[in-house]
C-alpha cells in the first residue's frame, strides 16, 4: 500500500459549499450503508482507518470523565478486520444477517470543524431505524466523531468514533455499522 | 394448655431474614413437575419453561432468590470507594468497595424512603446521599448524616438505619458471589466439583485474571435460559449457527468445538457446573491461545495442568445464570489467534427477555497491549453484541422463547429434544479414564451438558439444592 500524498481536506471549497459536499457524502454512505452495498461502503474508509464504538457509562456529572470507556468496545476496528466482518456477512450461514436487517440511516446535525492539517473534523447526529424479524424494530441513536480527508480528490472516513447514546445496547445484536 | 387448633401457624421462614416461604402458583408447580419428569423419562423438555410468566417469577424467588448470583470481578472496583451499578435477579445492589477496603454488596435502597442511591452505573464515592430526603451513608453502607435529626429523628439510633447488605457474599479468587438466602449452603460447598474447572480459568493467567474494561450490555428477546443452557454447553450448534464465523476464519475449527471430533470432550455432572473442552494434543502446550510468558500453572494440580494445557476452548455454566468461554481466536483472520476468558450473565428481565453482560479478562501480568487485543479478540468472536459469532447466537435463540410462548405450546405440550447422549442416540460413551471430576464424555455430541443445567434449574424450582452428582442423578 503506497502512502497517500496529502491533500487539502477542504480542496479550496467555501464553507458553504464544504458543508454540502460532507452533506452529500454521508447520504451516500447512508445509502449504501442501507443498501447493504458494504464492499461499496469500504471504499469510502481510508486505507488505514479506524473505526470505533466505545462502550457507554452512565456516571455522575462529579465524576468529570468521559462517559465513553477507553478500553471497552463493541467496535474497535481496522480496515482489515472490518473487511473481515463484511466478508462474513456475505456468508449464506451468516443468520444475523438473513433476512437481511431493514434499516434507515438518518444523518442530521452535521457540524464541520476547522480543519487540522489534512484532516476535516465533523460532527454528526445519527438515528439509525433497524428491525429484521416482525416484532424486533428499534430505533438507536448515536453522535458520530470523524475525521475526513480527501483521497484522489474524494473525502473519506480516516476516524469514526461511534458514541452511542445507550449504555445498554437495545439490539440483540450489532450486525450493522453505523 | 394449647391444643393443636389453635397452635401458631407452621414456621414459614426459612433462616432469619430470608421471609416467608414463597408459594408457587400451581400451575407453574405442574410445568416443574412435567418438566421434571420429561428430563428424566424421556430427555425431552417442555418448551413452555422458556417464556412464561408464572415459571418466571417463581424463578425470580426460587432461583434467582436463594442461590449464588455472579455480581462483579474486585479488579472492576479496585480503589476505597469504587462502585458499580449490578443486579441479582432483577433486584437492584451496590458493589462496592468500602473505605475500609471490604468489598460489599449492598441493597440499593434508602433505609429511609426506599429511594435508590446509586445513580450512575459505576464510579468513586466516599457517601451515596439519598436524593430524597438526603440520608447520607458511608461506602461501607452505615448511616452517616439524617438531616434535621435533632429536630426530626432525635430516638433514631443510626447503627439500626445503614443500607441492608445481601446476605451472603463470598469473593471467590477475585470474583464476588451473593446470595439473598441466609442458610444458603457455602459458595464452595454450592459449587462441588465444577471449582475444579474455574480454578483453571481463574487461575491459569499470571498474576491472576483481571477485567479488562468495563462490561458489555445488550438486551434480547431470548429467555435467560437460552443463554446458560448453550454455554453449558451445546457442541452441535457451533458448526451450524457460527458457520460464517469459522469460515472466514475469526477462529480455528479444531478449537472452536464443532461436534463430533475427536479431541473434544463434555463434562457433565459437575454439581452446580458443566463444560465442553476442546482437548487438542498435550505437548501443544496451547493454555487457551495465552503466549507462554502470560501462562502460570503453578497454583494448579498435575491433573489441571494436564488439562490446561491441551485446551484451546472451553465453556461452561455455574447454575443458574453465570456462563464462561475461555478461547484462543482472532479479530482479524490475518492475524495470530489470541487467547481471552468472557464470562457472560444471563440476566433475567421477563419472561423470555434477558439483559446480557459480557465482561472480558486477560492474564493480570500481561502487557497493556495484550490486554486490549485480548479485548479485541474478544469483543470481535464472542464477548460482545458485535461479536462475529456471538451475532448469530442471539439471532436464533429469541425464536425459542417466541414459540414457548405459544399457546399451541401449552395446549399440547410441545416438548424439545434434548436426548443427544441418552442410550441408543449418540456414539458418545462415558469416559472412565477422564480425569477431572465429573462425568466425562468421550465425545462431544451429546446434551448431558444441558441436561445438568436443567437437572439443576429443577431442583431449585422444587427447592432442593442443586448439585449433580452421577449416578444418582443421572439424566
Amino acid at each position: 500500500m503506497s502512502k497517500q500524498e496529502p491533500e487539502d481536506a477542504t480542496a479550496g471549497r467555501s464553507d458553504v459549499e464544504l458543508q454540502h459536499e460532507v452533506e452529500q457524502f454521508y447520504y451516500r454512505e447512508a445509502e449504501l450503508l442501507d443498501d447493504r452495498d458494504l464492499e461499496a461502503w469500504l471504499d469510502l474508509l481510508t486505507e488505514d482507518v479506524e473505526y470505533a464504538m466505545p462502550t457507554r457509562l452512565i456516571r455522575e456529572k462529579a465524576a468529570e470523565r468521559s462517559p465513553f470507556s477507553e478500553t471497552s468496545f463493541n467496535y474497535h476496528e481496522d480496515r482489515s478486520t472490518l473487511e473481515s466482518r463484511v466478508d462474513r456477512f456475505g456468508s449464506e450461514f451468516a443468520w444475523s444477517d438473513d433476512p437481511p436487517a431493514r434499516t434507515r440511516h438518518y444523518v442530521t446535525n452535521v457540524r464541520v470543524g476547522d480543519p487540522d492539517g489534512e484532516e476535516l473534523p465533523v460532527k454528526s447526529n445519527l438515528l439509525l431505524f433497524w428491525a429484521q424479524r416482525e416484532n424486533d424494530d428499534t430505533l438507536v441513536s448515536c453522535e458520530r466523531h470523524d475525521r475526513l480527508r480527501r483521497v484522489d480528490g474524494d473525502l473519506k472516513v480516516a476516524r469514526r468514533e461511534v458514541r452511542l447514546d445507550h449504555n445498554v445496547v437495545p439490539m440483540k445484536n450489532i450486525s450493522v455499522f453505523l | 394448655m394449647a391444643t393443636e387448633e389453635d397452635a401458631s401457624p407452621p414456621e414459614t421462614c426459612d433462616g432469619p431474614g430470608a421471609g416467608p416461604e414463597y408459594e408457587m402458583s400451581d400451575r407453574a408447580r405442574r410445568i416443574v413437575e412435567e418438566q421434571g419428569r420429561s428430563l428424566r423419562e424421556e430427555g425431552m423438555l417442555p418448551s413452555k419453561v422458556f417464556n412464561d410468566d408464572g415459571i418466571f417469577e417463581a424463578e425470580l424467588r426460587q432461583i434467582f432468590g436463594r442461590h449464588w448470583v455472579f455480581v462483579g470481578h474486585e479488579s472492576e472496583i479496585p480503589e476505597p470507594g469504587d462502585y458499580a451499578q449490578r443486579r441479582i435477579g432483577r433486584d437492584p445492589f451496590i458493589f462496592v468497595r468500602g473505605e475500609d477496603g471490604e468489598v460489599r454488596v449492598l441493597f440499593d435502597s434508602c433505609s429511609h424512603h426506599g429511594s435508590k442511591l446509586c445513580r450512575a452505573e459505576q464510579g468513586n464515592t466516599s457517601h451515596f446521599r439519598c436524593p430524597y430526603h438526603g440520608w447520607t451513608f458511608k461506602n461501607t453502607g452505615d448511616l452517616a448524616g439524617v438531616p434535621l435529626k435533632h429536630q426530626a429523628f432525635k430516638g433514631l439510633d443510626p447503627e439500626e438505619w445503614g443500607l441492608h447488605e445481601a446476605p451472603r457474599v463470598t469473593n471467590y479468587k477475585g470474583m464476588v458471589f451473593a446470595c439473598l438466602r441466609e442458610d444458603a449452603p457455602d459458595f464452595e460447598e454450592y459449587l462441588g466439583d465444577f471449582a475444579w474447572y474455574l480454578d483453571i480459568q481463574l487461575e491459569i493467567g499470571k498474576g491472576g485474571m483481571e477485567v479488562v474494561g468495563e462490561p458489555k450490555r445488550w438486551i434480547a428477546d431470548s429467555d435467560w435460559k437460552s443463554g446458560a443452557d448453550n454455554f453449558a454447553a451445546d457442541s452441535y450448534h457451533t458448526g451450524v449457527t457460527h458457520r460464517s464465523a469459522l469460515d472466514v476464519g475469526f477462529g480455528a475449527e479444531e478449537i472452536s468445538g464443532t461436534a463430533g471430533q475427536e479431541t473434544h470432550r463434555h463434562v457433565t455432572h459437575v454439581d452446580a457446573g458443566s463444560t465442553s473442552l476442546r482437548l487438542l494434543h498435550p505437548d501443544d502446550e496451547i493454555y487457551y491461545g495465552y503466549p507462554n510468558e502470560f501462562v502460570d500453572t503453578s497454583s494448579l494440580s498435575e491433573d489441571q495442568r494436564r488439562m490446561a494445557a491441551a485446551c484451546g476452548a472451553e465453556t461452561g455454566t455455574i447454575f443458574p445464570n453465570l456462563s464462561f468461554i475461555h478461547v484462543a481466536a482472532t479479530d482479524d483472520p490475518d492475524d495470530d489467534l489470541a487467547g481471552y476468558l468472557a464470562f457472560r450473565q444471563w440476566q433475567p428481565l421477563e419472561a423470555g427477555k434477558m439483559q446480557a453482560w459480557s465482561w472480558i479478562l486477560a492474564p493480570a501480568d500481561a502487557s497493556d497491549e495484550y490486554k486490549q487485543r485480548a479485548h479485541d479478540v474478544g469483543m470481535a468472536t464472542f464477548a460482545g453484541p458485535s461479536g462475529n459469532f456471538e451475532q448469530d447466537d442471539m439471532a436464533v435463540w429469541d425464536g425459542v422463547s417466541e414459540a414457548a410462548g405459544s399457546v399451541y405450546a401449552e395446549r399440547h405440550e410441545f416438548k424439545l429434544n434434548y436426548q443427544m447422549g441418552r442410550p441408543g442416540m449418540s456414539e458418545a460413551e462415558i469416559d472412565e479414564d477422564w480425569y477431572g471430576p465429573g462425568l466425562g464424555w468421550d465425545d462431544n455430541l451429546e446434551e448431558g451438558t444441558l441436561r445438568t443445567f436443567h437437572g439443576n434449574w429443577n431442583k431449585a424450582m422444587s427447592g432442593e439444592e442443586v448439585g449433580m452428582s452421577y449416578p444418582e442423578d443421572h439424566i
